[in-house]
Formats: C-alpha cells, structure tokens, sequence
C-alpha cells in the first residue's frame, strides 16, 4: 500500500524573505536618497523663500537624493533663534550669519570651523575680498569658521541734477571732507522738480544704521571703533571725536533737516528716491529701490554713486555683508560643505548679485560684467567696495554695537536742536558715557 | 417667662453635637483628581520657569557661558548687587531714568485711562439713539494690538508729516510751530498717550457693566430727597463701583510696569532707547539684558521686579480688602 502523497503546500517562506529583503533595500534606498539638509537664510532678496531655492537649484540636481529645506528668518527674530541653535546644539546643516554676528556664535562653539583640506579647496580664502574674508574668523584665534557669500558696501548716492542746479562738480564735492561740506550748503534749500531738497539724510536714534552711518567717518579721521588690541572702545580719541564732531554738525548746521532725525533709513531711503534730499549714504540694496521705481521717475534718471569723501586719513567705506556657515550641531557636514562651497562660487554669487542687487563677497564676481553691466552704478560700487572696511570680527560686538547704537543714536537730542542745544562738550560728554559702558562690555570678553 | 427648649430643634440647628468627638472627615477626592490636571499645567507653566529664572539669576549667564546654561559658574548674589548698586554696571546704566519714567508712566497712564474710562461709562449709562453702535465704536482702540498702536503712532507723531502736528498746528492753531515728539522730553507724552488711548475703551466696558448692575431705585430715592448730580456720583454711583475701580487701577498698575510694546515698535529699530524720557524698565531690561547677553544679570533684575510687584499687590489687597467685597 502505498501512502497518499499528501499535497505538497507550496512554501510562502522564500518569497517573504525575498519581499522582506527587497522591503529592507528599498527603505535602506529611500533612506538614502531622502538625506535633507536643513539650511537658514535671512531675506536677502524680497522673494528669498522661492529666490534662495531657485539658487541652489543646479546643486541639488548635480547632488541626487540630496534635498535643501530652505528657511527664511528675519533680521530682527533671526539673532535669537541662531543663539538659541548654538546654545542647545540643535540647528540648520548650514546658516547664513551677518558678517558682525559670526564670531559671537563662532565663540560659541556654534559653527565647524573649516579644515586645511576645505580652505584649500577654496584658495585659502584669496578670491574673496580680505576685509569680507576677516570676518569668517575670530579676532585673535585661529580658525575660520565659513564662506563670504554677499557684502554690503556703502556709498554715498546722491541726485546729479541737484548738484548740476547748483553748479558743483560731483567729482570735487565727494573729494574731500571740506568739499563736501560746501557743496552740502550749496545744495541745501534748492527747489528741484517741485521739491525743496534736504542737502543730506541720515537718521537718529531710531534706526539700525547709527553705527555704520558713522564709523566710515572716524575712519577717514584716522580713528578707529576700537583700539588695536580690540580691548577697548576707540570712540574717545581725538580723530573719532573730530569725526563724530564734523558728522554732528551737518545736522547742527541744517544741512540734515531735523525731521530726518526723527525717521529710520528705510523712510529716508525712501524719500530720497522720492526726491526730498541731494545725498543719501546707504547700501547696495537702495540700487534695486531705485531700478525698480518707473523709467522717468527722479532718482532713477538722476542719480550716481560717489564713495565717502576724503578724510585726513583717506575715504574708507563700511564693508558687511553676510557669510555662510555650517552648523556644529550638524549631522551632514561633507554635504553642508559642499553646498556652501558651491555657494560661495563665483557663478552663484553673481546669480544672487542680480536676484538681491547685494554686492557679491568674491572679488571676480564683483567685476563679472552680469553684475558691472547691469547699471554704470554697480561698477562704481566694486570700485568704492577696494576701499571697504569691516569692524574687527571680536565676540563681543554684538552688545558692544547696542552700545553705540544706544549712546550715539543720542546724538540727534543735541543735533535736533531741542532741549540742550549741541556744543563740544556735551558731545563729548555723551562719547565719555559710551566709552565707559563699551569697555565694560569689552572688559566682559576677556 | 419659661425659656422652653424643644430637644429636637436643638438637635437640628446642631447637627454634631451628638455625632461622636474623633468622627473621622470623609474626604472626596473626585475634586481634587479633576483639579490635578489644571494644577500640574500651572505648576510647570508658572513655577518652573520661576524657579529657572531664580537660579538663572544666580549664574553668571552671558555670551560665553550660555552654551553651559544651568551648569554656568554660580555666581551667588553678585549678579542682584551689580544690577542695583553698581553704577557702572552695564545693565545698570539708565535704571533710575527707567525706574522714574516708569512710575510717572505708570500713574499717569492709570489715572487718565481710569478718568477717561469711568467718565465715558457714565456718558453712555443712558438711553440715547445709536448707543450700541456708539459703545462699538468706541471700543475699536482696543481691539487694535498694541504692537500695532505703536508703529501707527510711531507715524503719527512724526514732526512735519504727522497727523498730530498737522491738527494741532494747521487745524486746531493749538502751536504756532510743529514741536518733535520722538526727539526729546516729549518723548514721555508720545508713549503715555497711545497708551491712554489703548487703554481706556476696556476699562469703560467694565465700570458700564458695573453701572448697569446699580439699582435705579438708589437714584430714584436720592432724586426725591433733593440730591444733586454731583451727591449721586459720589454718594451712589462711586461706592457702587469701588470694588471694580479698586482692582482695574491695580490691573492698570501692573500692566503699566511692564510695559513693552508700545516703546518697542515705536523706537525698537535702533538700540531700541527712546532717550532719556521714554525709555521704560521693560525696554531696559530687554536691550541691556538680552542685546548686551547678560541673562544672569537679567534674570536678577526681572526677579526684583517680580517681588516688587508681590509686596505691591499684597499691599493693596490688604489696603483695599473691605473695598472689594461687600462690606466695603
């Protein structure tokens, strides 16, 4: 007798190991190709949320499995969530940092500073402007800690048919300090296309710029911000009290109109382009207020770039901007590096140039015509930019900057002409007050 | 005449006595199980960040020990000493200005909200046409936020294209000149008023609603016995609305110590310093503890601040015990 063959069943088990394993490579896949880098950005353009990506674009295809989320800060909340990053080590893959905020969270310990092998692959740092390259490093120390991405240099913009109303050479009027000062009360009162013309704006106490607005003046003076050691603040030498004197005066005199003192540099900004002052001294990004305002309209026919008048120690300009950097906290730093170093590429530097009429912080970039070609302005400002200066990159000077913010901004309670009236001595009063309190911010650091 | 006591009366009007001396309290904890949750929230919403911010006070907590947080060198009660008798103490600098402009602020701003409040509630404690939609109206100041109140008056201060310089001078002919009101002493005026003028329309909702809650019939008694408008305000209306003007000053008060956020739209784009007539303790604390990084020393000031306004509170509640209740 023989048994029945009992029916064979067939066996799942090969197959669930295959489908186990082909699930295990899939997800091991997915994995891989789901590696997402987390970066930050402040609004460099108006549209940086579709701008920056848009930027990047060209990476990520040459980088398959590799996605960028992109998250736009703002200037004014940005500070306290990047300290907030350093402080607790959880953050971005990689950051954009305002050139005076990265040594603070560089002496942090917030940022990966950037190996031998990486700054040779960047040429040690030489395509970009040295005084943009300087602030990607501790005053001090070693190190560097990312990649000059774009700057901001100042200039002074100021209204051609104005000056040609009052029969001043723009060439001898931005020569020297003196110069300007005449052709300031030339130009002061004129009535041009309807409008009775402040010969120059600059703000108060309100405002964001007080300490750039006049740092290029003490520089030209032969002063300094701080002293050489960077230990101690420079406002109370003779140079930069002679500075801050001449700078006052223009106030005192009326060649400021009061009420600008009373208003931030966006709204004076804006009421230059809309004709109510001669000279303006302000940043790259009033080329694209400019540009983008009608073809026929005042400013945008009628206006040119000049650097700071001479001083007796030369027409230094304020040099910022902002540096790419990557994040200590992070997981993905080959990755991040790569992205900022093709960030801080000549290419996408120029792209960003036109997308924000930021200046590009690499040196070649700054003379590639798509960005000298776009305006006969933009080429005047690389010009100007050989000439830019950016304060010591010390940790501290983010306080030490609300310090001289607070003191100076000040300035425009004696220069409105209310209440105690502007003399040497008050002003002088006022820098001793704001010296004392900047040395202990300094003294702080050490 | 026999006092005569009914056994079971007695009994009813006192139900222990004859229930035995160690009876045991029978304790229902349903209550307290349904509270715990509220309790737990509060106690990790409000008593850990005090307890946070105590021992933040104690640290030296700044730019280059953040990074450590709690584990920052201990510093014990340097940080109060520095903050309060340190004159060259950064976080110190400008705290008597602050401390002097926060007190005039703070009163004044209380008295003319309560002023103004107490006085349109008793305008619109009547029948007329249109009350409603009037009530309405009014009440717009204080929808708006406060950091709204600040940018927009922010412009309308503004000397030569503002519209407070414009009615005052051009239309009104109060001044013969446009005067600054963002540049100098008043500095002090441009924060008060908007503050005022925020404040108001919430304290009229109360003391309307407090009005409305005075039986007519007090008035009606005191108009048949020859009393003046005047005696009915304050012998009728004024007590009537003690207990509620009692705890909105103190509300006023509080609120007005730590205000913030008018200043800070209105002069935050700098240092944010307003000058030495508008600057308030909130704003100093934010900008010398927060932009110089001085948390330790931050954390001390707003912990003075705290036991400050403890000791005033329980002050005015003490003062002002019988005035809020009934009996008062």
């Amino acid at each position: 007798m023989f048994a029945t063959p009992r029916p064979v069943r067939p066996s799942y088990a090969p197959h669930a190991r295959r489908w186990l394993a082909a699930l295990v490579l899939a997800g091991v896949a997915a994995k891989a190709s789901a590696l997402e880098l987390s970066m930050w950005v402040m609004p460099v353009t108006t549209n940086a949320q579709n701008d920056i990506p848009a930027l990047i674009a060209p990476w990520v295809k040459a980088h398959p499995g590799i996605t960028v989320r992109v998250t736009v800060l703002d200037w004014e909340s940005g500070w306290n969530k990047i300290t907030a990053a350093a402080a607790s080590r959880r953050g971005p893959d990689l950051l954009e940092l305002g050139s005076t905020w990265m040594p603070a969270i560089a002496a942090m310990g917030g940022l990966e500073p950037l190996s031998a092998a990486q700054l040779a692959e960047v040429g040690n740092g030489t395509p970009y402007y040295p005084e943009i390259w300087k602030t990607t490093q501790v005053f001090g120390r070693q190190g560097v800690y990312g990649l000059p991405w774009y700057a901001d240099v100042r200039a002074a913009y100021y209204r051609t048919d104005v000056f040609r109303e009052a029969g001043v050479d723009p060439a001898q009027a931005f020569a020297t300090w003196d110069s300007f000062h005449d052709a300031l009360r030339k130009i002061n009162g004129l009535t041009v296309k309807g409008k009775r013309i402040g010969a120059l704006a600059y703000a108060g106490k309100n405002d964001w710029n007080v300490v750039h607005n006049l740092a290029p003046w003490i520089w030209n003076a032969g002063g300094d911000v701080l002293s050489a050691d960077a230990k101690h603040s420079g406002l109370d030498s003779p140079q930069a009290l002679r500075a801050i004197d001449f700078y006052s005066r223009l106030a005192v005199e009326g060649l400021v109109p009061s009420n600008a003192l009373e208003k931030d540099s966006d709204i004076l900004e804006g009421a230059w382009v809309g004709g109510e002052y001669g000279v303006i001294f302000s940043g790259p990004w009033l080329m694209r207020r400019i540009l983008e305002t009608p073809r026929g309209s005042v400013a945008r026919e009628n206006f040119d770039v000049a650097p700071y008048p001479a001083g007796p120690s030369g027409h230094a300009t304020f040099f910022g901007g902002s540096n790419l950097a990557i994040f200590k906290g992070s997981r993905h730093k080959a990755e991040a590096w790569d992205l900022v170093k093709y960030l801080g590429g000549k290419e996408p530097q120029v792209r960003l140039s036109q997308l924000s009429s930021m200046m590009p912080a690499r040196i070649d970039a700054a003379n590639d015509p798509a960005w000298t070609a776009r305006h006969p302005a933009f080429a005047k400002l690389t010009a100007i930019a050989a000439d830019g200066r950016a304060y010591p990159p010390i940790p501290a000077w983010g306080p030490l900057e609300t310090v001289y913010t607070k003191h100076l901004g000040q300035l425009a309670e004696l220069t409105s002409g209310i209440g105690d009236k502007y003399s040497e001595p008050a002003m002088r009063a006022m820098v001793r007050d704001t010296v004392s309190e900047a040395n202990k911010v300094l003294e702080e650091a050490e | 005449m026999t006092a005569v006591t009914e056994p079971g009366l007695g009994a009813l009007a006192s139900p222990r006595a004859d229930a035995p001396a160690r009876r045991r309290r029978k304790v229902d904890a349903f209550p307290y199980l349904l509270l715990a949750p509220a309790a737990l929230m509060m106690v990790i919403v409000n008593l850990v960040p005090i307890v946070q911010g105590l021992r933040m006070s104690l640290l030296k907590l700044n730019q280059y020990t953040l990074s450590q947080f709690m584990d920052a060198p201990f510093v014990g009660l340097r940080n109060y000493r520095g903050v309060l008798l340190d004159p060259t103490n950064p976080v110190h600098s400008g705290m008597l200005g602050a401390l002097r402009n926060t007190a005039l602020y703070s009163l004044l701003v209380t008295a003319c909200a309560v002023g103004i409040g107490l006085g349109v509630a008793l305008l619109l404690n009547r029948d007329f046409p249109g009350k409603s939609l009037a009530r309405t109206l009014l009440m717009l100041p204080w929808v708006v936020p406060t950091y709204v109140v600040g940018t927009l008056w922010g412009f309308m201060w503004q000397r030569d294209e503002g519209i407070v310089n414009h009615v005052l001078v051009d239309v009104l002919h109060v001044m013969d000149h446009k005067p600054f009101w963002l540049i100098g002493s008043n500095t002090f005026f441009a924060i008060v008023i908007p503050t005022v003028w925020r404040a108001w329309p919430v304290l009229m909702l109360v003391f309307l609603a407090a009005l409305q809650a005075v039986p007519e019939e007090l008035y009606e008694a005191a108009r048949l016995d020859g009393a003046s408008a005047w005696q009915r305000f304050r012998h009728i209306t004024l007590p009537a609305l003690k207990p509620v003007i009692v705890i909105q000053v103190m509300f006023q008060i509080i609120d007005n110590i730590y205000s913030y956020n008018i200043v800070a739209m209105m002069f935050g784009k700098g240092a944010g310093y307003p000058g030495e007539w508008g600057d308030l303790l909130m704003p100093l604390l934010t900008r010398q503890s927060f932009s110089y990084w001085r948390f330790g020393e931050g954390a001390a000031v707003s912990f003075v601040m705290m036991a400050v306004m403890l000791v005033f509170v329980a002050l005015w509640m003490r003062t002002f015990r019988r005035s809020m209740t009934d009996e008062g």
